[in-house]
């Protein structure tokens, strides 16, 4: 077995696991978590196969977004009480945050360049009806929201 | 192995849409329906990738369209019915 093999049975085998967490676990919160991951594992099944294009658009749109969306839906109707914030972690928070932007600020700096982007101009009116599509969605979606009366 | 794979995400998924209690698992249960889509489009890559590549965007625009017409009915079911479980949700199927 080579190791491109072991890497996408590691993988999928990981994606199941999760999708069989997700179906698994009582809490919503948790299943919506376990399926970012699980998508996650689907995105790493691409890089193995150096798609970098759909790697980049499954993790940006369908584990960014897709995924944070539900998770955050499914947390909203989970949420039973609010859990209370303790002041005395502000203060060890913003020195790390202080630490870590020094660090950051103080790293090497690569310069981006625009390899590995030329699917853009492909699939540029593609995309750009797919946004559209996405706009009225949205909007149709707040119209029917107001007609009930959120 | 990687249809495999999608088979098995798909095989998790129904049984997860099938045994939800409440909509937001139904939710959760069609995105992982997605993802096993994707999986599957895949192997379309070593035949044609631009072609392969255009599925994979349709697909992708297509699940974030979906969670956003279901998030609406879900948060509009919420408002009406003061509920997302599924025995709450009485058109579109077999009720008797």
């Amino acid at each position: 077995m080579d190791l491109q093999t072991l890497l996408i049975s590691t993988l999928g085998a990981l994606a199941v696991i999760s999708a069989i967490g997700a179906w698994l676990t009582r809490d919503n919160f948790y299943s919506a978590l376990y399926m970012s991951v699980a998508m996650i594992f689907v995105a790493g099944i691409y890089a193995v196969f150096n798609l970098q294009p759909a790697v980049v658009l499954i993790t940006l749109v369908f584990v960014g977004a897709v995924g944070i969306v539900t998770i955050a839906v499914a947390a909203t109707f989970r949420a039973k009480t609010a859990r209370k914030i303790n002041l005395f972690w502000t203060l060890p928070i913003l020195v790390v945050l202080a630490i870590v932007a020094y660090a950051y600020s103080e790293a090497r700096k690569i310069p981006i360049s625009s390899t590995g982007l030329e699917f853009v101009g492909d699939y540029f009116l593609l995309i750009v009806f797919l946004i559209s599509m996405m706009v009225l969605v949205m909007l149709s979606a707040i119209k029917i929201l107001r007609r009930v009366g959120l | 192995m990687i249809v495999a794979i999608a088979v098995a995400l798909l095989i998790v998924a129904y049984l997860m849409a099938i045994s939800a209690k409440d909509l937001i698992r139904l939710l959760i249960s069609l995105e992982l329906m997605f993802s096993a889509v994707f999986l599957a489009i895949l192997p379309l890559f070593s035949i044609s990738a631009t072609m392969a590549f255009a599925i994979l965007l349709v697909a992708i625009f297509t699940s974030s369209a979906e969670l956003l017409v279901l998030i609406t009915a879900i948060v509009i079911t919420d408002k009406m019915r003061k509920g997302v479980e599924v025995e709450k949700v009485s058109v579109g199927g077999d009720i008797f």
